[in-house]
């Protein structure tokens, strides 16, 4: 969706204005952008403020810090990249499957729920992945009660979620028969998720490095939080990690991007080296294992 | 921009990449596509400057050695250009390696310098330098 009709930067912002911004942008969400990004942030800054009609970056940011019509959320999501597609990096998928729920259920008793969170889900691809995945290879599926929920900062990005409309592109590393079995053609080149998997998550809003957001968030047994601590400074790594430590019950894991280690971020965690990926553990009362 | 919904969560970051060699940018195409940017190519200096006048980019990735206008000129031209397009970030990806061709591309302008081959996790960790947002 290219904007070629505009002029690239025709709205006039200021490097103070810029830095402004980031700092708001910083305090409320924890990301936190160089100067490399400068010419980018502009570019998204011009886009919202033609979006909201703003004639000047005062008026702007006017909006942004009374948070009429959820504009911060807009703004972050204007900063995003949707790199999001079904069974993205599912080596960890399939360690989930082989390695983490043979354990989790191990100290479970059969009617405790088995909770799986996706955070930050973005427009859903990874929380249906993760139920996707487990329909089609884990079979105890059926002899468990699984809640998957799916969270983001933005609730547009949650409401399309919840309708589980997606381009093709999104489809490429699914297989042609789960392709087949979970999606109906609604158009030449959307799909719709089933009704079935669409009731299986439950898509809420919360914010990683907002304790009180978190605080509503306890008992999961595995957490899927993937490239998006790459975009926080050390500060803000350590206060999400510390509150997704606490979302986590006793053994359960936490699976990063690939490029993401929480042994720099925090001391809080074990590793655990699987066959698949490396994981990390909130330890069991007294030892990681 | 004036779609609400399309700058929102639709709108992805556009990458201008610069090569003669189609293998290289169905390459890149491929790479960046998975990473979740929007690609546009051009074959030489002379079309990307076409392109960035005529349409919005967050990065230019350009290849040194093509005919008619090769990188290193065309990211001179790029710096001098009386626009805001003067500040577009650029990442040279070029099979030269020597000292001599890095500080060819520092002087005209460059912000970034990669030698090829480059794999796909480095050339997204790369271009992740200049456009950012949670993935």
């Amino acid at each position: 969706m290219a904007d070629s009709e505009s002029p690239p930067g025709a709205v006039h912002v200021t490097q103070d204005d810029v830095r402004r911004l980031c700092e708001f942008i910083y305090r409320r969400t924890g990301m936190s952008f160089n100067d490399n990004k400068r010419y980018y942030i502009d570019r998204r800054l011009s886009e919202r403020m033609a979006a909201t009609g703003a004639g000047s970056f005062r008026s702007y940011f006017a909006t942004l810090r009374s948070d009429a019509n959820h504009e911060i959320e807009h703004l972050v999501n204007a900063f995003t990249v949707n790199e999001t597609y079904f069974y993205r990096e599912d080596h960890q998928l399939r360690c989930m499957t082989s390695d983490l729920l043979g354990r989790i259920v191990q100290g479970k008793k059969r009617e405790d729920p088995i909770r799986i969170w996706s955070i930050p889900c973005s427009t859903g691809e990874e929380p249906y992945s993760i139920a996707m995945w487990l329909m089609e290879n884990w079979p105890e599926v059926d002899s468990h009660n699984i809640e998957i929920v799916g969270s983001d900062i933005d609730t547009r990005a949650l409401n399309l979620a919840g309708a589980g409309i997606y381009g093709s592109r999104a489809l490429m590393r699914l297989p042609r028969d789960v392709i087949d079995r979970y999606f109906a053609r609604i158009e030449a080149d959307q799909v719709q998720i089933d009704a079935g998997l669409r009731d299986s998550v439950q898509f809420t809003r919360a914010n990683l490095i907002d304790a009180s957001d978190m605080a509503r968030y306890r008992g999961f047994d595995i957490v899927f939080c993937r490239n998006v601590l790459i975009y926080f400074d050390d500060a803000s790594r350590r206060i999400a990690a510390e509150n997704l430590y606490d979302c986590l019950r006793p053994g359960g894991y936490i699976c990063l991007g690939h490029s993401e280690t929480m042994s720099r971020i925090s001391p809080l965690f074990g590793v655990c080296r699987f066959a698949d990926a490396i994981v990390y553990q909130k330890p069991e009362a007294g030892h990681v294992g | 921009m004036s779609d609400n919904r399309a700058a929102s969560v639709f709108s992805k970051p556009r990458v201008l990449v610069v090569d003669d060699s189609s293998l290289m940018r169905l390459y890149c195409r491929d790479v960046l596509e998975r990473g979740g940017f929007e690609v546009e190519q051009a074959i030489n200096g002379i079309e990307a400057m076409e392109k960035i006048l005529g349409q919005s980019f967050d990065l230019v990735i350009v290849d040194v050695n093509m005919p008619r206008l090769d990188g290193i000129s065309f990211i001179r031209a790029l710096r001098a250009h009386a626009s805001s397009i003067a500040a577009l970030p650029t990442l040279v990806m070029t099979t030269e390696a020597s000292s001599q061709d890095r500080e060819d591309a520092r002087a005209a302008g460059a912000n970034f310098y990669l030698v090829k081959p480059v794999a796909e996790a480095e050339l997204l960790r790369h271009v992740a330098m200049f456009i950012g947002g949670r993935s």
